[in-house]
């Protein structure tokens, strides 16, 4: 990417620097959720057996200094600070009516974080308007406070480097875009294009799939008539599938970016009559996993729940259930 | 130690009262510094008064280690107006720095009664909180009664409490810790 002009700058959203060769001592760079950086020169240095070419720099809030390999320049997201125009755009946005704030604190975690990371300063903005109007629906817990308190310190750092003044007079612009005294009305101009977040795909199974896998096609039944089947029976089933999505939760939470190496074939359920392989994988998966713990009385017990789907499904169904039960219990 | 310098007549049972109350927020001794004149070259057009100049220009005793500097001006504080227009300008401080001021001219009359003095004894003393807050590098909260809300907002109540809330008042006992070690 070539260095942009702080013209071009306001157009892009973030004026991201692809070519470390382009920054000079003198000049101020934003690095994510760092603040405001001023290049002091280069360095090379032998880390690992390596010589790496470094791009040094000071953090102008408090002096730390701050190394990056020229080679990650752009994939750190290194950028240059925001130009007076584009910064203008961003308080058209926080003053702008702002629709609902997501509530589902893992989509929302997850989304601040890459809106920190990738979003340049609008994207600060959008997180700090975010978690600002949330408050007004209930506290923020701890981590979002934090979150907020950091967003909001990223962004009046970058406001007053972009403006030149005093960052307390940034922040009380801030907040006059986002808590306006009474009275007092703007006249606003479209605010610039959201910042576009990476394509996820939805975890969740559908519902029909769950009912392929219990193979109650081939029976004519559907899920609702399963209530009718013993308890033992579907407690198991849950128990098992509860596992299933306990871990895809966990996965989802602790590490966000997984989602996104999933295949996108998951989001979309097979066509109905095939057998798919995800169809096939479940059997194997007792078969193999069960005999391990109990070799004995497994087979017998896989037949048993085998029988029922082509005879009575309701009494034989109920005994296997009510031991498997009882033997958890033990 | 916040040292309190006034650039205008004030009774000093008032600012022995706002003492104590930044004692109680801040945990930090106070003193009062004496009174000074404000200076000429703040001043802007129009009898206004440019915030920044004034912390900048006005004279104040010599600080030591993590002192602060507070001063109490009657003057209508002016900022450089922003991309959507001039905030209005309760007062000013260093981010992260020494100085800070806090104009009175806002606040709602003293008055003569019990209960109007009390009013504007408070009303001070949250606004002190507020710009003692920046010095000690709190920024703005979302919550109305916490001191540190911005002070024009049409959520705070008319008579909010000097007080910080507890994510404010633990970071601020934080980089109080870190200053003075």
């Amino acid at each position: 990417m070539k260095p942009e002009s702080p013209e071009t700058e306001a157009g892009s959203a973030d004026g991201l620097i692809g070519d470390p060769s382009s920054l000079k001592p003198g000049d101020r760079v934003v690095y994510p959720n760092q603040g405001v950086c001023r290049v002091t020169g280069t360095d090379l240095q032998e880390i690992a057996g390596q010589k790496l070419e470094l791009v040094r720099m000071v953090r102008e809030e408090d002096g730390a200094a701050v190394l990056i390999p020229r080679a990650k320049v752009a994939s750190v997201g290194l950028r240059r600070v925001a130009s007076r125009s584009y910064i203008e755009g961003v308080f058209h946005y926080l003053a702008a009516q702002y629709t609902d704030p997501e509530l589902d604190w893992k989509i929302r975690h997850r989304d601040n974080a890459d809106r920190l990371v990738t979003g340049g300063v609008l994207g600060v903005a959008e997180v700090v308007k975010g978690l600002h109007s949330l408050s007004h629906i209930r506290p923020l817990p701890t981590k979002e406070r934090e979150q907020y308190d950091s967003s909001r310190h990223l962004l009046v750092a970058e406001v007053s480097a972009s403006l030149g003044v005093p960052p307390s007079v940034a922040e009380d612009y801030v907040d006059y875009a986002l808590m306006p005294p009474a009275g007092v009305t703007f006249k606003l101009k479209p605010p610039p294009r959201p910042v576009e977040l990476p394509v996820r795909f939805a975890r969740r199974k559908p519902i029909a799939k769950a009912e392929e896998e219990l193979g109650l096609d081939d029976l004519g039944l559907e899920l609702g008539e399963l209530g009718e089947l013993g308890e033992g029976a579907a407690a198991e089933e849950g128990a098992e599938k509860g596992e299933e999505a306990a871990g895809a939760e966990g996965a989802e939470g602790e590490a966000g970016a997984e989602t996104a190496e999933e295949p996108p074939a998951r989001a979309v359920p097979p066509a109905k009559g095939k057998p798919s392989p995800k169809k096939a994988a479940p059997a194997p998966k007792k078969a193999a996993r069960k005999p391990a713990a109990r070799p004995g009385p497994k087979p017998a017990r896989t037949a048993a729940k085998a029988a029922p789907k082509k005879a009575a499904p309701k009494k034989p169904a109920h005994k296997p259930a009510k031991k498997a039960a009882r033997g958890g219990k033990k | 130690m916040i040292r309190i310098v006034t650039l205008a007549p004030y009774d000093e049972t008032d600012l022995a009262w706002l003492g104590k109350t930044l004692y109680t927020a801040f945990g930090l001794g106070t003193e009062l510094a004496g009174e000074r004149k404000p200076p000429a070259s703040a001043e802007l057009a129009g009898g206004r008064t440019d915030a920044e100049k004034l912390v900048q220009a006005a004279g104040a005793p010599r600080v030591v280690a993590d002192d602060k500097i507070l001063f109490l001006s009657a003057a209508d504080l002016a900022l450089p107006p922003g991309p959507l227009g001039e905030p209005p300008a309760w007062g000013f401080a260093q981010q992260g720095g020494v100085r800070a001021v806090v104009s009175t001219r806002r606040l709602p009359a003293r008055g003569a009664t019990e209960a109007s003095v009390e009013n504007w004894r408070r009303r001070l003393a949250r606004e002190c909180i507020h710009f003692v807050g920046h010095l000690w590098e709190l920024h703005h909260c979302y919550d109305p009664r916490c001191a540190m809300h911005p002070s024009w907002s049409p959520d705070l109540a008319p008579n909010p409490d000097a007080v910080l809330c507890n994510f404010c008042r633990e970071k601020s006992e934080r980089k109080i810790r870190l200053a003075k070690t």
